[in-house]
């Protein structure tokens, strides 16, 4: 007999609360989604390459799922107590006609045990279409097709999102339900009547002074974090770091506090000249902010921190894929005689479009006696860079070519084996000109230099000048980290050759045929030619390994950034969604009295959704000019992606996403708010 | 809109059903009455009789089961949606018990909601609104909010926002119930000042003799029908004579008697 009366009102909260129940199912999917990143394609791959990297993320896992707890407890508290307060006159009744505050407890757990079981049978199939779907999204994404894919289901991840639900669900509910037991029947019963102004009451015009000052204070500090992201964030101190949070987190919350008397403000200069429910529209906004300022405060920096969890994630992508360009496939560090062994040999052979060695050595005099003349100096260079304007990358450059030590030379021919190999197109030095490389070009320093390139600065080489031709080459000279070169330079084959012995080179490099390599795809070709390496005995680095370790962290960084991202929004809007319909009902009675005045419910419906587009327009602006700031100095500490059509399309993409998330929850809300208020029409 | 027979509000037949079968209760078994303008009519009756009932489907929150409430001619009881709302707030003003102030509105603001809600202009009504502010005496309220009001301010300036749009009827249902008896009479005073002043119509249902004493007619219902009419004498009969009558007739109520005068 209980157990039918918990049954019904579970039912009936189900076909009530799609709000409630959503965010219930949100939370099993944010835990499973999280709990079975091991079981995606591309990870469990990464691992056959990467496996140290790819566990080191996997042990990162259970932090995830403590973080995911804490937040998901705050979503499911929030739907809860919305939920309890929709229904506390129904719980103030209850008490009334008898029922004991423990079976009242009971009935509550009890129901909430069966909303969880409820939730979890329709949460859990979604999530594992949801996962199933980042999996093939990102396998997709990743030019991953050729792994294999195969439908897996994470029964520890399955195991532990109903655990780590339970376990938020009911402490959730444990700590509503005893809340609830500590209230008399009478104070259930009108629970949904309106709180006094009490925000408002005395003094209006100090407290509207007051709020003003905690406004401008807060804007102050604000725009002081600013000021400081812009002025300090780059060169990163954690102190500094630290003090902007501080300063920043502070000063949202002191905004939100002041921003009431801002609306009040408004509503009394407007008060002459409106007509229509918008004056009601703007107070009951004004009310929202005075009261929930915190929430709104907490949810505008969740929505900021989403917003940089994205710009990261997205660009994170991005660059990664930028710096990844393919022009080796394999090189070999030996002898020419061995290697040209291993690459003629008969399981190889069939294997290979490109062979070369790649010549480079470093610019100084190996033995002592040798009568050629390694005199080396930056000269011309080094008088360009003093004569730049003055910035932090100038001096950065000064310190890097004022130190000693010779450059390596890489022979123009090597250098053009590869180009060739990689398809691009070939470098055609002047006269007594040479060319700059580098093996990493990202960040400030390097683009002061490429500007001063053009201006063909000059070196000494021996007794010689030579200019510096007007690019910076940065391809990448070996498969994966034979070698990098900070500064180096690409000589004719005749300075080349004066100096060392073409013989000596050490450093041999193999492209695929790039017709098997269209046929397998990359991954899968070079497994296979790994796996005929692997039999013999020579040492070779292959370009899979910085594939994958370059994959692997694009994936880790872009899967946790976008899942945190998601979490933080999806709990931002829930605070101020559940928070708007709350305070909605609890003043439900205005509502009456405006359709008592004559509004009509139509008008009454357009004024609750402009109030629910301000509210969340409100947290989501502050986030906004906070996220510019936060994602621009965030951008100029990455290195920089570039703009072209698909990248601009992919943030493009990711910036639809967010306003669909928002649109959708807002499209929600207001729904949920529709319907509300269609109830006062209901004349019988 | 001009109805031949000079009556304001028809009330013909009205019958009120709650609920079905088992738990039917019968609200109003068939009310008829008319309403004159300028009249202050006063309903009395035991408590369960129908008054709120009456009133309430007289204010169109509630639809009768049969029967045909007609204003100024038109049967507002088959209105729908928008048509309601036309009326509400515009042709009809409200007087609750509890007030029913908005509290998150200043006191200026409540009082011109009507106006704003039915797109007039403040500044067409400004009049209008001075001239309610200093009968209702809350000219020193205007910029507060309702939590910083006694009752009896509250209900004043729910009297001035009922007033604001010129309704052709007001209703109010036990507006002197939450009030004091010092409170209560200055604002039967004042509704009666402005009815005789502006010769508004006022339909109040109310407990209080003394509240019904400034009425000018007083209709008692008894078991959802009218059982009778008590009328003041129009050539001056007291105040407190009228009192004493109507305290009389509730005495026969009471005692259940079937033949009052
Ligand atoms: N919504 C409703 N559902 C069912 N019955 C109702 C409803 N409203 C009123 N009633 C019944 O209709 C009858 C008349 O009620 P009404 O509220 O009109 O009385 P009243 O004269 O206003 O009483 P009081 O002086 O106590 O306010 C009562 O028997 C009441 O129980
Ligand atoms: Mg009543």
């Amino acid at each position: 007999m209980f157990f039918d009366f918990v049954k019904r009102n579970s039912r009936q909260t189900r076909k009530e609360n799609g709000v409630y129940f959503a965010s219930l199912i949100v939370s099993i999917m944010a835990f499973y989604v999280i709990l079975s990143l091991g079981e995606q394609d591309v990870m469990r791959y990464l691992k056959t390459i990467e496996s140290d990297a790819v566990d080191r993320l996997l042990l990162l896992i259970p932090v995830l799922y403590g973080v995911s707890l804490v937040f998901v407890f705050f979503l499911v508290y929030f739907a809860n107590r919305y939920q309890m307060q929709q229904r506390s006159h129904e719980f103030g009744m209850y008490l009334m006609m008898g029922m004991k505050q423990s079976k009242l407890f009971l009935m509550t757990m009890g129901e909430a045990i069966l909303n969880s079981i409820m939730s979890l049978c329709i949460g859990l199939p979604i999530a594992l279409f949801i996962t199933e779907l980042i999996n093939l999204t990102t396998s997709r994404l990743v030019g991953m097709g050729i792994v294999g894919h195969a439908f897996r289901i994470s029964w520890v991840g399955i195991l532990l999102t109903i655990c780590g639900f339970f376990l938020v669900q009911l402490l959730a509910m444990l700590i509503l339900s005893f809340k609830l037991s500590r209230k008399e029947p009478n104070e259930l019963l009108h629970e949904d009547k309106d709180k006094s102004q009490s925000t408002m009451t005395p003094k209006w015009g100090v407290v509207s002074l007051l709020s003003g000052a905690t406004l401008l204070l807060g804007t102050i500090f604000l725009c002081i974090a600013y000021g400081m992201a812009i002025l300090y964030l780059r060169n990163f101190d954690y102190s500094i770091f630290a003090l902007i949070l501080l300063i920043g987190i502070m000063g949202t919350f002191i905004m939100f506090r002041g921003l009431g008397s801002l609306i009040g403000f408004y509503v009394m200069k407007k008060g002459k000249s409106t007509t229509g429910i918008s004056m009601f529209t703007a107070r009951q906004l004004q009310e929202n902010v005075l009261h929930q300022w915190s929430s709104l405060a907490i949810s505008s920096l969740l929505i900021l921190m989403a917003m940089v969890c994205f710009a990261f994630g997205t660009f994170t992508a991005l660059t990664n894929d930028a710096v990844s360009t393919r022009t080796v496939d394999y090189t070999f560090n030996d002898e020419k005689a061995e290697i040209q062994a291993v690459v003629q040999s008969e399981e190889l052979a069939p294997y290979i479009e490109q062979f070369y060695g790649m010549a480079l050595h470093n610019f100084y005099a190996s033995e002592d006696e040798s009568t050629l003349n390694f005199h080396f100096a930056w000269s011309g260079l080094m008088e360009e860079i003093s004569s730049a304007t003055d910035s932090e990358a100038k001096n950065i450059l000064i310190n890097n070519f004022s130190q000693k030590g010779n450059p390596y030379f890489i022979s123009l021919s090597s250098y053009n084996d590869m180009l060739q190999a990689a398809g691009k197109e070939q470098i055609v030095l002047a006269d007594n000109e040479v060319a700059m490389y580098s093996s990493e070009v990202t960040g400030a320093p390097y683009d002061v230099l490429k500007d001063l390139l053009q201006k063909e600065p000059t070196i000494e080489i021996a007794d010689k000048e030579y200019t510096l031709a007007s690019n910076l080459y940065s391809d990448n000279i070996v498969a994966d980290r034979a070698i990098t070169l900070m500064y180096a330079l690409i000589v004719p084959d005749t300075l080349f050759t004066q100096y060392f012995d073409v013989v000596d080179t050490w450093l041999w490099n193999m492209t695929l045929k790039s017709d098997f390599v269209k046929e397998k795809g990359l991954m899968q070709a070079m497994l296979e030619v790994d796996q005929v390496l692997n039999t013999m005995d020579v040492q070779f680095e292959s370009y899979l390994a910085s594939m994958g370790r370059q994959l692997f962290y694009t994936v880790a960084a872009t899967y946790t950034t976008f899942y945190l991202g998601v979490m933080f929004l999806l709990i931002a809007n829930t605070v101020l969604g559940l928070n708007f319909l709350m305070q909605q009902r609890s003043t439900r009675s205005r509502y009456e009295t405006l359709v008592m005045l004559g509004a009509n419910v139509h008008s009454i419906c357009l004024s609750a959704r402009k109030q629910i587009w301000l509210y969340f327009i409100l947290a989501i602006t502050v986030a906004l000019i906070s996220g510019s700031f936060g994602i621009w100095s965030l951008l100029t500490a990455l290195p920089a992606a570039e703009f072209n059509v698909r990248n601009i399309s992919v943030i493009g993409l990711v910036v639809l996403l967010f306003i669909i998330i928002e649109v959708i929850y807002i499209r929600m809300i207001q729904r949920k708010s529709d319907a509300e208020i269609q109830k006062l029409n209901d004349i019988d | 809109m001009v109805n031949a027979s000079n009556k304001l509000l028809e009330v013909k037949e009205v019958h009120k059903v709650f609920g079905k079968g088992q738990s039917e209760t019968k609200a109003l078994k068939g009310v008829t009455f008319d309403v004159l303008p300028g009249e202050f009519l006063g309903i009395m009756g035991a408590s369960g009789s129908g008054k709120t009932t009456l009133l309430n489907v007289i204010a169109t929150m509630l639809k009768p089961t049969s029967g045909q409430i007609l204003l100024e001619g038109q049967n507002i009881s088959s209105f729908k949606g928008g048509q309601l709302a036309a009326y509400r707030g515009n042709h009809i003003g409200y007087l609750f018990q509890q007030f029913e102030l908005i509290d998150n509105l200043t006191v200026k603001e409540n009082i011109v909601l009507p106006l704003a809600i039915h797109g007039i202009h403040v500044s067409a009504q400004e009049q209008q609104l001075s001239e309610l502010v200093n009968r209702f005496d809350i000219e020193e309220l205007l910029n507060k909010f309702p939590s910083q009001l006694s009752g009896g301010q509250k209900q004043r300036v729910a009297a001035a926002r009922a007033l604001i749009s010129n309704p052709s009827i007001v209703l109010a249902d036990e507006p002197t119930g939450a009030l004091d008896t010092k409170n209560a009479k200055v604002l039967m005073e004042k509704l009666s000042e402005h009815n005789q002043l502006h010769r508004s119509t006022i339909l109040t249902v109310t407990h209080d003799a003394n509240a019904a004493s400034y009425c000018s007619r007083i209709l008692f219902i008894q078991d959802g029908v009218i059982f009778h009419e008590l009328r003041r004498n129009v050539l001056g009969e007291s105040q407190e004579a009228f009192y004493e009558r109507i305290v009389m007739v509730m005495a026969q109520l009471a005692g259940g008697s079937s033949n009052v005068l």
